[in-house]
């Protein structure tokens, strides 16, 4: 018997004037895996984030997490119910320091929280610079800030807007090693990703979108050789 | 002696140094002091909105405005001694940040800087128009003032009460909070932080201090009127004093007004008639030059903790 869905997309449609960005686009996840969402630039993917997190508000469908409704709940409201995203253009806080990034989004005791936000930094191997300002720090290590910055906040179901992109081969490896241990720690990731690469090695289902609709879900060596998917990405 | 204990009796000092000038100094150097200790609450107030979270009020002399017809009208109308007339300034002034902010503080950017120019005219009018009870045009006025010194303590307790405040609000999480809003609201929502509450709060607070200095302002002036109780200027001025010292500093705010109260005055006494002229240079120059402002830059350069 299959687990009841922890994030369930139904018939999701958004628009922006006259293009459809999201059409009835339907996803199911179940908990403890990881799942890919890729698709041609443009088809939607980082709108469905949006959709999700509650950045964008969709026109019409459904979204649950763990049963109950998030559509219509404002970002800090899904995000406390446990969704914790990155974003494809990094948007730490540039002006406070790596300590601060993450200090400012935890809840609960300070004096634990700042052990937590210690251990996250030294996971990264980003300890040494600490104090110095999130923007002041090179593209890799923003990218990893902002990884921790979502873990700090353990949440159940995290989404990846391309991970992978901008980080070196070394850092890559222990991100992925990351996402791994995430996963077997119980947690659902949902990744975007371009890297093929990347999708092949974590994601058990990976999802595609192209011009807003989900035209193919399965394995990844399945989807490879997906006709539907190979016109998408390469044209007819 | 470590840096932090150095600082703390720097500031110990200053402030028993600024208790006792009453006693000794002229009544034009504690005239002088009493609008240094104004301008410091007030940019020390504009920089709880607008230095933390990026929301730029253009209006913020409203409050004030409001302040000050509150504690004219309950010493004159209701008879209440000046100090909790002043100090009542504060509830009307934060009532109207509520009422204002609530639709306001969703606006983004210039917006939300151009809505607020406007209430301060829409306060204005109204306040004019209702001559029965505010004296219109001419305004009201009040008892001469027999003693300048309780002024001078009562509007330095307020100045050092919003830094004071300042400074608990920086080194809490509320203050890094403000801060991720100005950084980038949109990730610190998608954190879970309830932007739109935070804002609200932090105009609630920026607007109550205003709101007092106000109350303070009419019994020290002895006369309060439209044109002199919400000009734009003061405004740009409490800006211009928290852009220069530091923005989202605690220190930044009083830096800047006491350092700009007493350039002005050295200008305005030497160049009478291109002292604007001066200031209008300098303004420029600040935000061509270093639009940290001072502390800002020292913050970052030497990195200084946040709490300076």
């Amino acid at each position: 018997m299959r687990d009841s869905p922890i994030l369930e997309v139904r018939e999701v449609v958004k628009r922006f004037g006259g293009v459809t960005a999201v059409n009835r686009c339907s996803l199911s996840l179940a908990p403890g895996k990881i799942y890919g969402l890729i698709g041609p630039n443009g088809s939607g993917k980082t709108t469905l984030f949006n959709c999700i997190t509650g950045v964008e508000v969709r026109d019409a469908g459904e979204i649950r997490f763990k049963g109950g409704r998030i559509d219509g709940l404002k970002p800090h409201q899904v995000a406390r119910r446990g969704i914790g995203r990155t974003f494809q253009i990094i948007r730490v806080f540039p002006e406070l320091t790596a300590l601060e990034n993450l200090l400012v989004v935890t809840r609960g005791p300070s004096e634990a929280a700042r052990r937590r936000a210690q251990e996250l930094l030294r996971f990264v191997t980003l300890d040494r610079l600490q104090h110095e300002y999130a923007g002041n720090l090179s593209y890799g290590q923003q990218k990893l800030l902002e990884f921790i910055r979502v873990l700090i906040t353990d949440p159940e179901l995290i989404l990846l807007d391309e991970p992978a992109a901008g980080v070196n081969r070394t850092l890559l490896n222990e991100l992925l090693a990351a996402i791994s241990q995430l996963r077997d720690q119980g947690k659902t990731v949902l990744i975007v990703e371009h890297d093929m690469k990347v999708v092949m090695g974590l994601c058990e289902t990976v999802f595609v979108l192209d011009y807003g609709e989900k035209i193919a879900e399965g394995p990844p060596g399945v989807i490879q050789t997906d006709e539907r998917v190979i016109e998408a990405y390469f044209g007819r | 002696m470590t840096a932090r204990a150095g600082v703390l009796a720097f500031l110990l000092v200053a402030v028993a140094g600024l208790a006792v000038v009453p006693l000794f100094a002229s009544g034009y150097h504690v005239t002088f002091i009493i609008q240094v200790f104004m301008w410091m609450a007030l940019a020390g107030s504009w920089n709880l909105i607008s230095g933390f979270t990026g929301y730029v009020s253009f209006g913020h002399v409203a409050f004030f405005g409001v302040g000050a017809y509150t504690g004219a009208l309950l010493i004159t109308k209701a008879g209440w001694h000046w100090l909790p007339a002043g100090v009542a300034g504060a509830a009307p002034a934060a009532a109207l940040a509520l009422v204002i902010g609530y639709p306001c503080l969703r606006l983004k950017g210039p917006y939300f800087a151009i809505a607020m120019l406007g209430l301060n005219e829409v306060v204005r009018a109204l306040v004019s128009y209702f001559e029965g009870f505010t004296g219109g045009g001419s305004g009201l006025s009040l008892p001469p003032i027999l003693s300048i010194a309780p002024v001078y303590y009562a509007m330095g307790g307020t100045a050092a009460a919003v830094t004071l405040l300042t400074y608990r609000i920086i080194t809490s999480q509320f203050g890094l909070r403000l801060l991720s809003i100005r950084e980038d609201e949109v990730a610190a929502e998608v954190m879970g932080i309830n932007t739109a509450r935070l804002k609200l709060y932090a105009f609630l607070l920026s607007a109550a201090f205003p709101g007092i200095v106000g109350g303070f302002y009419a019994w020290y002036a002895s006369h309060v009127e439209p044109l002199s109780v919400f000009p734009l200027l003061t405004t740009i001025t409490m800006i211009i004093m928290c852009l220069f010292g530091g923005k989202g500093t605690v220190f930044g705010p009083v830096l800047g007004a006491g350092l700009l109260s007493v350039f002005q005055e050295l200008v305005w006494a030497r160049f009478l008639f291109v002292h604007q002229a001066i200031f209008g240079a300098l303004i420029v120059g600040v935000v061509l030059l270093i639009p940290r402002g001072i502390l800002g830059v020292l913050q970052q350069r030497y990195q200084l903790p946040r709490s300076i």
